[in-house]
């Protein structure tokens, strides 16, 4: 649990810096960015594989329980020696992380020219969101599970929450199974409560929803409002002395905090984030579509930062893309 | 002086001596150049031997704007490297993130007088009025030192400038960005040639980037790059006109039980500098500096810890972007000493033969002129002893990123924030 914690005010604190290099002078800084993305990387992969008892253990082979690792991605083996080793089903749960290739984007590499191909980038670039879009919505469902598990009579979303985002409360059912649930297959998919109204459940309130639906409603309900970062360390003392597979109401209070962050972050981001996704990256692509010469001058500065910076920081990056 | 009063612009980002050690040279943040020279030994002043006082100030680099990109470029000055002296005037390589230039550097301390055609204030004379002529005499004049730039070399970096290197045949230089380096003639400024890019097709693959380059001392086709991944390349110019394959690669295994949310952060080489002798080189990450000897790529031959105490607290360093901090090492002239900065205002110095370091501050309350330098120790726990500093108390914000050490003698310059400390042995 302490790692999901510090993990989540590491993911925070490195949003806020990729953010705030936007407006640094002298320009995105691509190396202070990589290493940002790689501890957010890290602190992802930590926070979605700590595991809360039972829930995490490996779904059948098509459960999209982690995204593909990107070619290239380091291996951030799973979280040892941070500490006290996590518990074995930790490893179960974490899918085999590849041996990567030493340096992948490195020497063999076939250069392909200095100019940027406008069509094979878009290309590549909305197949891997697709692929990102199924990460997210497995994230955020992951991220539901918890609750569900420790559910059982622990009082459902209204209980406890300062500020709990209205959104996710829309997203769940008021029976606390997280969006979804009936079809999905295996532990998580199970919904705790035999009455549970959610059984029969139309496909088409699937993927689309929980991610679309949710984050703008917690853009809306969250602006100005919602547990801001600094509610985490209010909530650290209370969380230590309670035990680990403790009650719903530890688990509430942790999606709380990060709802209720992620509400701040969109609604920071929100407003520009569009922009930074398409200034660069997207505008560099039109631009350099049937530009020849100069390919130095035909790659904006820019886009040595924003794509492999957003690209990795999904299922935030996606979730903040459908807002 | 407190920190709230420290001018930006001030601050120095890179210090460096000539071949001679007579000259020093630093840039700061303002795209200034600050370079020192070294006294004289005078008789009538025995004591002002070995000061080094101004010598010229010049504005190197001016803040730009590229309307296309929408980006600011930064004035500061990333490095500094002198050319050797080839006669009485002096030659350097300044940059900034995205621009070389080579400054000359010269003395005037004569002046022509007696024109023909104008007055001694400058005025034309009626030609009219001219009756004789004259030979024009050079009479002595103060010393004026002034800076031209004589060439620039600009256009030929996507990405930030960290580096800047002279090549041992004093005719070229390679220039190094995060993600390329390029090759250049000292006589040409409008083309330069690319020798590495690891730059990806696709951007999203990006893994690493580069962080330094430096050629040889003296095997003019050999260069080094460092990597953010902690790796180091030795590149040979001879095997391929695109040096993307290494001949050699160093890299040391790391260390399982130590990974962290920040290994990769500070494993990243800030720095990386040949010895004078070009057998070994020296690599600087966060939290210490590796000797590597160029025969053996498998790990360095000794490894100093330059502030260990800062593990535990790498949090609080990635939150207040300490952690980004990229210090820079130097060896000194014999290459049996090597030193690189820390935080608060210390500096670190190990000794190769006698295997012993001392850490040093930099800072006016501790040093009166001739004074020598107390050593400091952190306490990294338990009971404080008297004199030492703890961990916590610390300042972050004093940090010596940027050291340099004479070519031959035992001096020593260290910048602080916006100070420059010139140290050196004591002479009986």
């Amino acid at each position: 649990m302490e790692f999901k914690l510090e993990a989540h005010r590491i993911v925070s604190i490195s949003l806020g810096k990729i953010y705030n290099s936007r407006v640094q002078r002298g320009g995105i800084k691509l190396h202070k960015n990589l290493l940002v993305s790689l501890v957010l990387r890290s602190a992802r992969q930590v926070y979605l594989s700590d595991p809360c008892p039972g829930l995490y253990l490996a779904g059948p082979a098509g459960s999209p329980a982690v995204p593909p690792p990107q070619p290239g991605e380091p291996a951030a083996g799973p979280p040892a020696g941070w500490g006290e080793p996590p518990p074995p089903a930790a490893g179960a749960a974490w899918p085999e992380i590849e041996p990567q290739p030493e340096r992948p984007a490195d020497p063999a590499t076939p250069r392909a020219g200095d100019a940027e191909p406008g069509a094979p980038m878009t290309g590549a670039g909305e197949t891997v969101r697709g692929g990102e879009v199924e990460a997210a919505e497995a994230a955020w469902r992951r991220v539901e599970g918890p609750r569900e598990a420790a559910e059982g009579g622990a009082g459902g979303p209204a209980g406890g929450s300062d500020g709990f985002p209205e959104g996710l409360r829309e997203a769940r059912r008021h029976c606390g199974c997280p969006p979804g649930a009936a079809d999905r297959p295996g532990p998580l998919g199970a919904c705790p409560r035999v009455d549970c109204c959610c059984a029969p459940r139309p496909a088409e309130d699937e993927p689309p929803a929980p991610p679309a639906v949710g984050p703008r409603k917690r853009g809306a309900a969250g602006v100005g409002g919602g547990p801001a970062p600094g509610s985490s360390p209010l909530k650290k003392p209370r969380r230590n002395s309670e035990e680990q597979s403790g009650g719903a109401a530890e688990e509430e209070e942790e999606e709380e905090m990060e709802t209720g962050n992620v509400a701040n972050l969109i609604s920071i981001f929100g407003s520009s984030f569009s922009g930074l996704l398409r200034k660069s990256p997207g505008g560099g692509r039109e631009e350099g579509e049937g530009e020849e010469s100069g390919p130095e001058a035909a790659e904006p500065g820019q886009i040595c930062c924003d794509k492999p910076v957003l690209r990795d920081i999904n299922p935030w990056s996606t979730a903040i893309v459908a807002f | 002086m407190s920190d709230s009063s420290v001018s930006l612009a001030d601050i120095i980002s890179t210090v460096e001596f000539n071949y001679s050690g007579d000259l020093l040279a630093t840039g700061d943040k303002g795209g200034r150049v600050v370079i020192f020279q070294r006294e004289q030994e005078n008789k009538s002043r025995p004591h002002s031997r070995g000061e080094y006082n101004v010598y010229s100030t010049f504005q190197s680099h001016e803040p730009e704007f590229d309307y296309l990109k929408s980006l600011e470029i930064e004035e500061k000055i990333n490095k500094i490297r002198w050319l050797p002296q080839q006669n009485a005037a002096h030659f350097l390589l300044s940059t900034n993130d995205k621009t070389i230039k080579l400054w000359k550097i010269s003395e005037r301390d004569k002046r022509a007088e007696g024109y023909n055609l104008k007055d001694e204030d400058g005025r034309l004379r009626d030609p009219f009025r001219i009756t004789a002529l004259r030979v024009p005499k050079l009479k002595p004049m103060d010393l004026m030192v002034e800076a031209s730039p004589r060439r620039i070399f600009a256009n030929a970096h996507t990405y930030h400038i960290n580096s800047i290197s002279v090549n041992s045949d004093h005719e070229t230089y390679l220039s190094a960005d995060d993600l390329r380096i390029n090759l250049w003639h000292l006589e040409i400024t409008d083309r330069s040639f690319n020798i590495v890019d690891i730059k990806p097709v696709n951007m999203e693959e990006l893994t690493e980037v580069i962080t330094a380059a430096e050629f040889h001392p003296h095997q003019c086709n050999v260069f080094v790059y460092s990597s953010s991944k902690g790796t180091v390349r030795l590149c040979d110019m001879r095997s391929s006109a695109l040096c993307d394959r290494h001949s050699k690669f160093f890299e040391e295994p790391e260390d399982p039980s130590s990974r962290s949310f920040f290994s990769e952060i500070i494993s990243s080489i800030s720095d990386v500098k040949f010895s004078h002798s070009g057998r070994y080189m020296m690599t600087r990450d966060y939290l210490s500096v590796k000797v590597w000897d160029l025969n053996m790529e498998s790990r360095p031959v000794e490894t100093h810890q330059v502030h260990e105490y800062l593990r535990s607290k790498l949090c609080s360093l990635y939150e207040n972007d300490c952690i980004f901090d990229k210090f820079e090492c130097c060896w000194s002239g014999s290459d049996s000493a090597i030193m690189t900065g820390s935080y608060n205002n210390f500096f670190r110095m190990f000794d190769r033969n006698t295997r012993r370091d001392v850490t040093l501050e930099a800072s006016r309350e501790n040093s009166k002129p001739r004074a020598s330098l107390k050593p400091r120790k952190v306490c990294t726990g338990g009971k404080r002893k008297k004199d030492e500093i703890s961990v916590d108390s610390l300042d972050f914000n004093k940090k010596i990123l940027h050291t340099a050490w004479h070519p031959a003698e035992n001096i020593i310059a260290v910048a602080a924030t916006n100070n420059l400390y010139i140290f050196q042995d004591k002479v009986n």
